[in-house]
C-alpha cells in the first residue's frame, strides 16, 4: 500500500479499509474488510456471483477475475489488494446480450455441462488470447491447465478455444 | 443392426425408433430427437446468470455452521453450549435435544443421527448447528461449544472390525450385511478347469470432487418450511427431512437451485437438514449454510474401497468355465446406499462375460472412515476393474491375445448374465468390434523414442444393469401441459446436474407432441410443482424419466388433436401435429396454432394436461442365489481401448490414446452423449490414475484440492468416441442412457494399458508414478 488510508470501524469492530478500483468498466469505490477475499467481496458485497468459488486454495480456477487483463485466482486475493486495478469478471464479458466470441464458442461446442467451471474457464481462455491470439495446442494447455472441470473431460472446452482463437483471427484481418 | 458414429452428422442420419406415439401419420425423419441442440441453460451458464446454491446468499441472512465429531469414534458424555450461546452476534446453538422428530437418517437404513445424541462414529459427524449474524460469528461460536467425550478405541480396518472382540460400531456389530451369488458350483467347476489365476485387487477411497460446494439456503414462514439446496433426489430428502425433524411432508418444500456437478455426491443427504432445523427454530428468518472444500470432503460419503478377491478358471481354449469371488467392502461409518452397492457388485461379478459357474460373497465391513455410498458407477466400477484384470492374468497365463480371450467369451443376444437374467439385444461383441477396429489392435506398435519408455495397449468390455432393479420400486412420473401462450410446459423432478437432463426432457416433448424445441418450457425440481421423479442417479433418467415425459406429452398431443378435430371438423387420426401446428395432413390449407388451440381447449373443456407414470417392473434377487430373471430392466454395453506410454525411470503413465465406444440405444442428443462419455472417462483416469482420499486414524490427509489430485486437461487426451444405437423396446425413442457405463470401462482399460506396458499388473489402485514405478522395480 503506497498511502496510509483511512479507517472506518466494521459492524464486527474490525476496521473497513476504503477501496476504489474499476469494476467491469465502471469506477467503484467501497469500503472493504481488510480480510476478505476478493472473490467474497465481489460476490457478496458487489452481488456479481458469476464469479465462483470451489477450491478456494488456488488450484481449480474457477474464480478467476482479470485483474489488469491477467487472470488472477480472486480467492487468493484479499480484496484491498483491487485498488487501482481494472477487475473484469464475467459479467463484464457480454454486452448487451451479445456474447463475447469465447462464450458463444463455449455455448456452440457443448463446453458448458453443470456450467460451474464455465465462467472461470472463460475468463482463462480470454486472458490467455489476448496475449496470444494464435496459440499452438500446447500454448492452450498451459493456458487452460490450471482449471479443473469435473464434468465434460475437457476436449470440448479445448475445442471452443480454439475455435474462439480462429474466430478472433478472422475478426482482425 | 446399427452402424458405429464417429461424428455428429452421421448421428443425425441415424435410423429411427418407432415412437410411442399413437398417431397414424408420423413417420418422417425425426425433428428433434437426435439433434445435438445447444443446451437450453447453456447461455445463462456462460455469462454467469445462473444462481447455484451459494449465489442464493445475501448479508441480511443468517448464516449457520456446523460443529463436527473431535474423534473417529467416541461416546458423547455432555455438549456445552453455554458460552457459545453468549456470543454476541449468535442467535441460535441447535443440539439433539432440540430435534423434535426421529433425529435419525439415512437412505436405505435410518442408522444416523442428523446431531449426535450419545456417540460419534466418524469426523464428519454433526454434533451441533450454530446460526449467527455473519459466518465468522458461527465459526467463532463453534469453537466455545465443549463438548466431552470418551474415547472409543478407533476401528479403521476392516480386519479390526471383523475381530470378534472388536468394539462394536454399531450395536447390531460391524457388519452391514452381506450378499451372495450362486450360480452352478464354482468350486467343483474350478477344480475341473485347465487354467486358474487368482489375485487380489484392492481399490481406493474417491470423492466426488464436484465443484460446486454444498450450500443453499432455508426459511420457515409458519406454514412451509422451503429448503434450496442441491440434491439428487428431492421427494426422497423432503420425506428423510420430515421424519428427522418432525415436519408434515406437506410443510415442506425442496427447491433445486442450479447443481454444479453431483456424480452421487449429492445422493445422501447434506445440509438440507441443518437448515431445516436452523430455519424451523427461527421461524421468519432465511438461513444459509455453506461448506468450505475441506468441511464438504469430511463431511460426505465416499465412492466404497473395495478389496477384491478373485478366482477365475478357465479351458486352454480359453472358454471361461468358473469364478469365485469375495468383495471386501469398506462401508465407513454409515450404510447410506452401500447394500446396494454391495448387490451391483455381486450381480456383475463376472461383467459381460459368460461363465457357468459363479460363486461370489460381498461383505459390508463398518469402520470409523467416511460413510461410503453412491458414486457414478456404484459399486459396478470396483468390479469391473476386478474382472477384466483378472481376464488380462488369464490371457497372460493362456499366452492368448487379450482381446480374443474377451471376444470368446462375450455374452451373446439371449444368453444369460451372473444373475441368470437373459439379455436379448447383447452389444457388447458390437461394441468392442468397434473399438478393436479404430484402434487397429492387430497392428498395434510398441515402438517408442527411448527404451525407458515403454507402451501399452488396454481394452475393456463391461455391462451394467440400468437402474435401481431387484424388485425396489423404481417409477418417474412427468407432466406435461399447454399454456394459453403456446408454450408446452413439462414438469420433472429429474435434476440437471450437469448432464443435461433439461435438453434430454425438452427434446422428447418438442418431438413427441410436434413443436418447435422453443416452444417447450421445462420445469424441474421443485416438490411443489413437479411430480416425483426418482433420483437422478443409477443412469436411469433418460429411461425411466425420458419415458414418463413421452408418455405424458403423447397424452397431451391427443387432446390437442381431439381439439383440432372437433374445432376443423375433421377426423381425429388424420390429424398431424408438426412445428406447433395442427392440421389434417389431407388439407393442410386449414392450421391451429398452439396459442389457438389452447383457447379452444379451454372453450371445450379439455384439461390441457397430461401426466406420464413409468414404471418397469424388476424382480427381487432370491436372497441366498442372488438370481432373479429380471434383476434390472435393461443393460447397456459398452467397450473401451487406449494407448498409455509409462516411463519406467518415474513411473509416470500418460494416456496417449481413448476410444470409447457406447451403445446408448438412442442419442436423443448425440453432443451431450459424447459429453458424458468424455467426463466419464476423464473422472476414470482420475480414479485409475491419481484421485485417492488419503486417512490416517480415521482423518483425511488430504481434505483439498492441493492435495486431492484431479485430472486437469493435460491429464487426458482427445477422447474418441463412437456411439452405437440398438433401440431398447422399454427407452424412450429406444434410448437406454449413458451416465455411469464410461467411467466403469475406463478404469480396466487404463489398468490393462499399464499392465502390457510393464509387464506386470498393478493391484493397488491408484497407480501413481510412485507405485508404478515400485511395481517396476519390485523383483
Ligand atoms: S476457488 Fe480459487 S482457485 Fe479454486
Ligand atoms: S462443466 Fe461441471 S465442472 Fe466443468
Amino acid at each position: 500500500m503506497k498511502k496510509a488510508r483511512k479507517k472506518t470501524v466494521a459492524a464486527n469492530g474490525g476496521s473497513l479499509w476504503p477501496l476504489r478500483f474499476t469494476l467491469n468498466g465502471k469506477k467503484v469505490s467501497a469500503k472493504v474488510q481488510p480480510t476478505q477475499t476478493l472473490l467474497d467481496f465481489l460476490r457478496i458485497e458487489m452481488g456479481l456471483t458469476g464469479t465462483k468459488g470451489a477450491c478456494l486454495e488456488g488450484e481449480c480456477g474457477s474464480c478467476y477475475v482479470l485483474v489488469d487483463g491477467r487472470p488472477m485466482n480472486s480467492c487468493l486475493m484479499l480484496a484491498p489488494q483491487a485498488q487501482d486495478r481494472t477487475v473484469t469478471t464475467i459479467e463484464g464479458f457480454a454486452h448487451n446480450k451479445k456474447l463475447d466470441v469465447i462464450q458463444q464458442k463455449f455455448v456452440e461446442c457443448g463446453a458448458v455441462q453443470c456450467g460451474y467451471c464455465t465462467p472461470g474457464l472463460i475468463v482463462a481462455a480470454k486472458a490467455l488470447l489476448t496475449e496470444n491470439p494464435h496459440p499452438t495446442r500446447e500454448e492452450f494447455l498451459v493456458g487452460m491447465e490450471g482449471n479443473i472441470c469435473r464434468c465434460t473431460g475437457y476436449n470440448k472446452i479445448l475445442r471452443a478455444c480454439e475455435l474462439a482463437a480462429d474466430e478472433m483471427g478472422l475478426k482482425k484481418k | 443392426m446399427s452402424q458405429p458414429i464417429d461424428n455428429l452428422e452421421e448421428a443425425v442420419a441415424r435410423l429411427h425408433v418407432a415412437s410411442k406415439s399413437s398417431s397414424a401419420y408420423e413417420s418422417g425423419p425425426r425433428k428433434v430427437v437426435g439433434k445435438s441442440a445447444e443446451r437450453l441453460d447453456a447461455v445463462e451458464k456462460a455469462t454467469g446468470e445462473t444462481k447455484y446454491g451459494q449465489d442464493l446468499f445475501d448479508k441480511k441472512f443468517l448464516f449457520a455452521k456446523v460443529l463436527r465429531a473431535a474423534h473417529p469414534h467416541a461416546e458423547i458424555l455432555r455438549i456445552d453450549t453455554r458460552e457459545a450461546k453468549k456470543l454476541p452476534g449468535v442467535v441460535a446453538v441447535i443440539t439433539h435435544s432440540d430435534v423434535t422428530g426421529t433425529n435419525m437418517h439415512g437412505l436405505i437404513r435410518r442408522d444416523q443421527e442428523v446431531l449426535c445424541s450419545r456417540k460419534v462414529r466418524y469426523l464428519g459427524d454433526a454434533l451441533a448447528v450454530v446460526v449467527a449474524k455473519t459466518e465468522e460469528i458461527a465459526i467463532e461460536a463453534l469453537g466455545r461449544i465443549k463438548v466431552d467425550y470418551k474415547p472409543l478405541p478407533n476401528i479403521l480396518t476392516m480386519e479390526d472390525a471383523l475381530k470378534p472382540d472388536a468394539p462394536k460400531i454399531h450395536t447390531e456389530g460391524n457388519v452391514l450385511g452381506e450378499k451372495h451369488l450362486r450360480r452352478g458350483d464354482a468350486p467343483a467347476a474350478m477344480r475341473e478347469a485347465d487354467v486358474v489365476v487368482e489375485d487380489i485387487i484392492q481399490t481406493q477411497t474417491v470423492d466426488h470432487a464436484f465443484l460446486d460446494l454444498e450450500a443453499g439456503r432455508a426459511r420457515y414462514d409458519g406454514k412451509m418450511l422451503t429448503i434450496e439446496v442441491a440434491g439428487q433426489w428431492l421427494h426422497e430428502e423432503r420425506r428423510l427431512i420430515a421424519l428427522a425433524i418432525g415436519l408434515p411432508l406437506e410443510q415442506l418444500r425442496l427447491i433445486q437451485p442450479a447443481t454444479g456437478g453431483a456424480f452421487g455426491g449429492r445422493e445422501d443427504i447434506s445440509i438440507q437438514i441443518y437448515l431445516s432445523l436452523a430455519a424451523l427454530k427461527l421461524k421468519g428468518k432465511t438461513i444459509c449454510l455453506r461448506y468450505s472444500r475441506s468441511e464438504s470432503m469430511v463431511a460426505r460419503h465416499k465412492r466404497h474401497p473395495m478389496r477384491v478377491h478373485y478366482k477365475l478358471g478357465a479351458k486352454k481354449d480359453g472358454t471361461l468355465v468358473a469364478a469365485q469371488v469375495t468383495f471386501y467392502v469398506d462401508k465407513g461409518a454409515y450404510a447410506s446406499t452401500g447394500i446396494a452397492a454391495m448387490r451391483k457388485a455381486s450381480s456383475h461379478a463376472t461383467g459381460p462375460y459368460k461363465v457357468p459357474n459363479v460363486w461370489a460373497d460381498v461383505i459390508g465391513v463398518f469402520t470409523n472412515n467416511n460413510p461410503c455410498g453412491a458414486m457414478r458407477g456404484f459399486g459396478a466400477v470396483q468390479t469391473a476393474i476386478a474382472y477384466e484384470g483378472l481376464m488380462d492374468r488369464l490371457a497372460v497365463k493362456l499366452g492368448m491375445d487379450k482381446a480374443e480371450l474377451r471376444m470368446k467369451n462375450l455374452i451373446h443376444s439371449g444368453d444369460a448374465v451372473t444373475t441368470g437374467q437373459i439379455v436379448p439385444n447383447a452389444t457388447g461383441v458390437e461394441c468392442f468390434e468397434a473399438v478393436l477396429k479404430k484402434i487397429d489392435w492387430k497392428n498395434r506398435s510398441y515402438e517408442t523414442a527411448a527404451p525407458h519408455l515403454k507402451r501399452g495397449y488396454g481394452v475393456s468390455v463391461i455391462c451394467f444393469g440400468l437402474g435401481y432393479g431387484d424388485g425396489f420400486p423404481d417409477a418417474s412420473r412427468a407432466r406435461c401441459k399447454l399454456t394459453a401462450d403456446g408454450m408446452v410446459e413439462v414438469y420433472s423432478s429429474g435434476i440437471d446436474v450437469g448432464q443435461g437432463l433439461i435438453n434430454m426432457i425438452a427434446q422428447i416433448v418438442a418431438e413427441e407432441v410436434g413443436v418447435p424445441l422453443e416452444r417447450v418450457r421445462p420445469i424441474l425440481a421443485d416438490t411443489q410443482l413437479t411430480p416425483e421423479s426418482g433420483s437422478t442417479s443409477a443412469t436411469r433418467q433418460t429411461y425411466f424419466t425420458g419415458s414418463a415425459v413421452q408418455l405424458a406429452a403423447s397424452e397431451l398431443k391427443k387432446q390437442l388433436q381431439d381439439i383440432a378435430a372437433a374445432h376443423l371438423e375433421e377426423l381425429v387420426y388424420e390429424i398431424k401435429i408438426d412445428n406447433g401446428e395442427a392440421y389434417n395432413v389431407f388439407r393442410p390449407e386449414r392450421r391451429l396454432t398452439l396459442r389457438e388451440l389452447a383457447r379452444e381447449g379451454k372453450r371445450r373443456g379439455f384439461s390441457l394436461e397430461a401426466m406420464g407414470v413409468y414404471k418397469p417392473p424388476t424382480v427381487p434377487e432370491d436372497t441366498a442365489t442372488g438370481q432373479s430373471m429380471r434383476a434390472f430392466v435393461t443393460y447397456l454395453f459398452g467397450s473401451h481401448a487406449c494407448q498409455v506410454l509409462v516411463d519406467t525411470e518415474t513411473g509416470e503413465v500418460k494416456v496417449e490414446r481413448y476410444i470409447a465406444c457406447h451403445d446408448v440405444g438412442k442419442a436423443i442428443n448425440p453432443d451431450q452423449v459424447i459429453g458424458q462419455i468424455q467426463g466419464g472417462v476423464t473422472q476414470g483416469i482420475g480414479m485409475v490414475l491419481m484421485e485417492e482420499v488419503v486417512m490416517k486414524d480415521g482423518k483425511i490427509m488430504n481434505p483439498g484440492f492441493t492435495d486431492y489430485i484431479l485430472p486437469t486437461i493435460r491429464d487426458v487426451p482427445e477422447i474418441e468416441c463412437i456411439v452405437l444405437e440398438n433401440p431398447d423396446p422399454g427407452g424412450p425413442f429406444g434410448a437406454r442412457g449413458v451416465g455411469e457405463p464410461p467411467l466403469i470401462a475406463c478404469g480396466p482399460a487404463v489398468m490393462s494399458a499399464i499392465q502390457d506396458a510393464i509387464g506386470k499388473p498393478i493391484r493397488i489402485l491408484p497407480a501413481t508414478p510412485e507405485r508404478v514405478w515400485r511395481t517396476i522395480s519390485e523383483k
